[in-house]
């Protein structure tokens, strides 16, 4: 019916194009909503929005959020994932397919800053070296690690600095990531302490750097060099990782050996790990200082000019949470009144105390059952029930709290240039009926 | 039993596929490589200086993506040369680039998700 598809094509085309009058065209600047204002609304989505008067001024429905339509990943071994970008390769695994407890190669996101190396011919002899402040400096294959440290295994959250991107407005700088730059595989390795301990950390060394085999997209040195404090390089969880759920780590994932760092910016798992340096300054490599992997101390004004002089490099990331077990766009039978949802929450260094949920528009909240992690550094599986009380389109919010309290804001905050740190609470639009 | 078997067997010859990992790196590589016309690019003058300048690092996709000032296209300019390495860019040239940038790919308003599940 060429009319009816004309009207849903100005509402959202109105959105687009000039979003405040189209607020105080469809909501009315008042708080109430028009009547000619919800039909418009309701044709624009094809329902009903049954609780559309506490959705806020000035928000979209996120049905009507515009962006053009993904595109996906197509590789060998890997899922569909969200294609981010070719050149350099980023993709983005889709919140519904992150439900596997301990995340499956094929849907592990993929995240570069420069070239994927060639494979290793014999991974055996790969070799890693640990120098700089060090009494004893070191050279050792893979073969050595396995031969002189303990093996370790665990559950690691690994999460890309910039996850949550897109939730800042104006507009920051990097990958547009959603939620979905998130894994929770399970890696085998030695501690990092163990090997610096046996190099012998002298007096100095308060800092790492970190080296690997990617080359800059501009064939022009290494893809990207980042260090971290020495107190979290000698954490428990921090490993020199061999295996990834038990099978050799996948090449688009930093075969033969990477580094594991937990809960903070992936950046620092440097992946084709080949180098360690030990120092007495923080590092200077590719990704740090400026606005690389930093963020604002005392907030500035979103999308004014900064140069990160004064900002703080990114450590423990913030806590955020996934909805697994339905897709944003999810239709569900007429009648469904009463729906199981379920997902995945963390919080960097942090673990999960609580994840609440609403689907009227933030008007009410109902706290989830949240698991307690297998081990530290692993994410959490939260689940619940949730009532509709009828037909229509509503958007399920969800939002965790950390142990200490911290919840997940309504809206990014603390924006930044290159845009880091955005955990606002999500939400996902499903159509009963 | 035996389904479990056949499963968990497919599953390590899948992951232990030794060229697999080839495989995959050839298939980022055709992914990296693969041709972009300019016309991926809004029309407009500058396009083709654009075109060229950028993609001889990164593809299209990073400029298609971003809804950026003329002052924050700007700072890029100078963020590239300072940590990726670019040849500094200055001058007439400098102007039309960000002028194009700053007209096609401008602020945008932008929801919390891309598109409508329920159209389109």
């Amino acid at each position: 019916m060429p009319g009816y598809k004309r009207t849903e094509r100005s509402v959202a085309e109105l959105y687009r194009d000039d979003p405040e009058r189209a607020d105080a065209l469809v909501w009315g600047r008042r708080d109430t909503l028009k009547g000619a204002g919800l039909a418009a609304m309701g044709v624009a989505l094809g329902s009903a929005i049954p609780f559309a008067r506490h959705l806020p001024s000035g928000m979209l429905p996120a049905a009507l959020a515009q962006g053009t339509a993904p595109q996906f990943l197509q590789m060998e071994g890997k899922a569909r994932l969200i294609l981010q970008g070719e050149r350099p390769l980023n993709a983005e695994t889709p919140e519904a397919l992150l439900d596997d407890d301990v995340t499956p190669a094929d849907k592990f996101f993929i995240r570069n800053n420069g070239s994927v190396p060639e494979p290793a011919g014999d991974p055996r002899a790969w070799k890693i070296t640990v120098d700089g402040e060090v009494n004893t400096p070191l050279e050792l294959t893979l073969g050595d690690l396995e031969a002189r440290f303990p093996l370790v295994t665990a559950r690691l959250q690994m999460e890309c600095g910039g996850n949550g991107r897109a939730g800042f407005s104006p507009q920051a700088a990097g990958n547009q990531w959603g939620n979905g730059a998130i894994s929770n595989a399970e890696w085998t390795g030695v501690r990092l302490r163990d090997v610096l301990r046996a190099a012998g950390l002298k007096e100095g060394a308060k800092f790492t750097g970190h080296h690997g085999a990617d080359t800059h997209l501009s064939a022009q040195g290494p893809a990207i060099s980042r260090g971290m404090r020495i107190d979290k390089a000698m954490e428990e969880d921090t490993l020199i990782a061999i295996r990834m759920n038990g099978q050799p780590i996948p090449q688009m994932h930093g075969a033969p050996a990477r580094l594991l760092v937990p809960g903070w910016p992936g950046s620092l798992s440097q992946k084709w790990f080949t180098r360690i340096e030990l120092k007495a300054t923080p590092h200077t490599g590719r990704g740090m200082g400026g606005t690389s992997y930093r963020m604002p101390v005392r907030p500035i004004v979103p999308g004014s000019r900064n140069n990160g002089a004064d900002f703080a490099d990114m450590e423990s990331m913030p806590v955020r949470s996934v909805l697994t077990s339905h897709a944003h766009g999810a239709r569900l039978p007429a009648g469904t009144r009463a729906l199981d949802i379920r997902g995945q929450a963390w919080a960097g260094d942090l673990s999960v105390r609580a994840v609440d949920v609403s689907v009227d528009f933030g008007q009410s909240w109902q706290a989830m059952a949240v698991a307690a992690p297998p081990n530290r550094h692993a994410w959490q599986r939260w689940s619940g029930r949730v009532a509709f009380p009828s037909d229509g389109y509503f958007e399920i919010w969800y939002r965790a709290t950390d142990s200490n309290g911290r919840m997940q804001p309504h809206a990014a905050a603390n924006w930044n240039p290159q845009g880091y740190g955005a955990n606002p609470i999500s939400r996902a639009a499903v159509l009963v009926g | 039993m035996l389904a479990v078997g056949a499963l968990l067997t497919a599953t390590v010859a899948l992951a232990q596929d030794p060229d697999l990992a080839r495989r995959q790196a050839e298939a980022a590589a055709e992914i990296a490589a693969r041709a972009e016309e300019e016309t991926v690019l809004a029309e407009g003058e500058g396009r083709s200086e654009t075109f060229a300048y950028c993609t001889a690092c990164h593809n299209t996709a990073l400029i298609r993506r971003s809804a950026f000032t003329r002052d924050r296209w700007d700072d890029l300019m100078d963020w590239m040369v300072e940590k990726h390495g670019m040849n500094p860019i200055d001058g007439e040239f400098r102007t039309t680039i960000v002028d194009y940038l700053a007209q096609h790919y401008g602020p945008r308003a932008r929801g919390p998700r891309g598109g409508n599940p329920f159209l389109d």
